[in-house]
């Protein structure tokens, strides 16, 4: 299961490092810059292209903080294609992301990851991860049987 | 000094050109944001790191290792998906500038080529080391180090201390000693683990301690291939540039099962795929197999081995599907949990040469070379393994996958693996 990803610095515009306190999730790899977004941080958060907007917002619901949406970060693309989420108002979303991490493994994502993005009974917005059974190679090189959905991208 | 002449007069040596962790470079070509990180292309299953940044090996990382040591070691790598079609694009770009450069170019591997050195007017041989070093990083992109040397074996030396990013030309016996004298023998291509042993119980631990070393003794322990490495590190050219591939002896297709397994069905699979792969290999050198070997490598450390000789040398899918399976048969062990699996074809002999088979029915060989000739176009056309056997069904997960259409054996003509 992808349970972080990372994004280059330079690739978030400097309003929405401020908004959101991007700082603290400021990492340095081979001397440059990146935000890195874990599901195991105190708030958990992703960010989602909407609308033409990034934006920075909840990644999923581990803390429970809703009560009916799923507590947990993910969801399968089986779901979503049979509908499941467009009754509660979700729409599908792209997360932009330079690397992936799963497993302790980072790998490189071009483009970024398919979500979507569903209001909790508050009208706060959520992000969830699709995922997708994981490819033979993925399997092996994570040692997870479930991987993000890349957009146009097959590892 | 003694150096080679060409036909106009010119002084002449042989260059190593050799790429600077390759398949990391090649990524960086077309992804800059892998650049100044450490960073791993991971093998045909996803398991080993083949292949590493300086970064990476800084930490600790070696080639070959598996994924997850080197995880502990160095926890902010990168790991990278290989894909060798766009590694022998570089590969061909860097021997086509590379044939430009000299008149003798040897493609010794993806990653690495001989080629006679001959400086212009006016240019020295560090010149000219420099100059091929900078127009392939301008041209290709690809960081690499070139040595000149008398030899072929000291150019390699020079390029292998050279890196990364290195141009140098060694060609005085003063600093040809000095480079040797900090080198250990195992440096040498050619010297390694039972040859080190046996001159280390001689005293020879380093390149210089061979050169030094009684000729005849290092026949003794070496064999003449080894006697030929004393020569050239002494600087007497006995490795010639070779600028076409000899033809093979022998032809092999196989590896990691990726997915270890008892399975006999899933075995069957893997030795399907590897007939029909050493098939496309031996048509595209028109040569026909006069006899086949299976080797099964199992988890255990153990291996078994299957062989048989055909009645007649063939490159047909049933003839050699026939002869495999009971090699399989024979190297299978009932339990045992295979790693890896080779398909060996040896005792080549020119296609269409061979005397016909006497419990060869024409009937069945013509249609069989139909059917062979339907499937090549076909999957020429559409791309490979479009049409293939069956049997194969058993490997869903690596038909599914087209990086697994494409291998580091696919990359034809280069002298070595």
């Amino acid at each position: 299961m992808c349970v972080g990803i990372s994004l280059a610095w330079s690739e978030l515009p400097t309003e929405l490092i401020g908004r959101y306190g991007l700082e603290r999730r400021l990492h340095e790899r081979g001397g440059e810059r990146e935000v890195r977004f874990l599901y195991r941080d105190r708030q958990p958060r992703l960010p989602v292209w909407r609308n033409g907007r990034l934006q920075v917002v909840r990644w999923g619901n581990g803390g429970r903080q809703s009560r009916f949406l799923p507590a947990t970060g993910w969801t399968w693309q089986e779901t979503v294609d049979q509908g499941y989420w467009r009754t509660v108002g979700a729409v599908r979303v792209e997360i932009p992301a330079t690397l992936g991490y799963d497993r302790g493994v980072w790998f490189r994502i071009r483009q970024g990851v398919r979500g979507i993005l569903v209001p909790d009974e508050r009208g706060i917005a959520v992000a969830y991860m699709i995922c997708v059974p994981s490819t033979h190679y993925y399997q092996v090189m994570t040692r997870s049987p479930r991987m993000p959905l890349l957009i146009d991208e097959r590892i | 000094m003694v150096l080679s002449m060409s036909t106009d007069g010119r002084a002449t040596a042989i260059g190593h050109l050799d790429a600077d962790c390759f398949y990391v470079s090649a990524e960086r070509v077309r992804d800059e944001f892998l650049i100044g990180k450490p960073v791993g292309v991971l093998g045909n299953q996803g398991a080993c790191v083949i292949a590493k940044s300086y970064e990476m090996k800084a930490q600790g990382v070696r080639t070959g290792e598996p994924i997850w040591d080197a995880m502990a070691k160095c926890p902010d790598g990168i790991y990278i998906k290989r894909d060798f079609r766009w590694y022998e694009e570089l590969s061909r770009m860097m021997l086509d500038l590379m044939r430009d450069a000299s008149r003798q170019v040897e493609y010794y591997s993806i990653d690495e080529f001989f080629f006679r050195a001959e400086p212009g007017r006016g240019e020295t041989f560090e010149g000219l080391a420099a100059s091929l070093r900078d127009r392939i990083q301008e041209r290709v992109g690809v960081p690499v180090t070139v040595g000149i040397a008398r030899t072929r074996t000291l150019a390699k030396l020079i390029s292998d201390a050279s890196k990364p990013h290195g141009a140098r030309a060694v060609l005085e016996p003063a600093a040809e000693e000095e480079l040797l004298a900090g080198l250990p023998v195992t440096e040498i291509t050619g010297i390694a683990g039972r040859r080190a042993e046996r001159l280390s119980a001689w005293g020879i631990t380093t390149c210089l301690h061979l050169a030094r070393a009684d000729r005849a003794l290092v026949r003794r322990l070496l064999t003449a291939s080894g006697e030929a490495l004393w020569w050239e590190i002494n600087g007497d050219p006995v490795q010639a540039i070779q600028c076409r591939r000899p033809a093979h002896k022998t032809l092999s297709r196989g590896g990691s099962l990726g997915e270890s397994t008892d399975d006999p069905v899933i075995l069957y699979g893997w030795l399907v795929r590897n007939v029909e792969r050493l098939i496309e290999e031996l048509r595209y050198h028109q040569v026909a197999a006069g006899r086949i070997k299976v080797i099964v490598l199992y988890k255990t450390g153990h291996s078994g081995l299957g062989q048989r000789s055909l009645a007649v040398p063939s490159d047909r899918f049933d003839v050699l599907l026939e002869a495999a399976r009971p090699c399989l048969r024979q190297a299978w062990m009932r339990g045992a949990t295979a790693s890896h699996m080779h398909l060996i074809a040896d005792g080549l002999a020119p296609r269409g040469q061979a005397a016909l088979a006497y419990f060869d029915p024409p009937g069945r060989r013509l249609r069989a070379e139909a059917v062979a000739d339907v499937k090549e176009r076909i999957n020429v056309k559409v791309g490979r393994f479009a049409v293939r056997s069956a049997a194969t069904l058993y490997l869903p997960a690596i038909y599914a996958d087209a990086a697994n259409s494409y291998d580091i054996c696919d990359v034809r003509d280069k002298m070595c693996f």
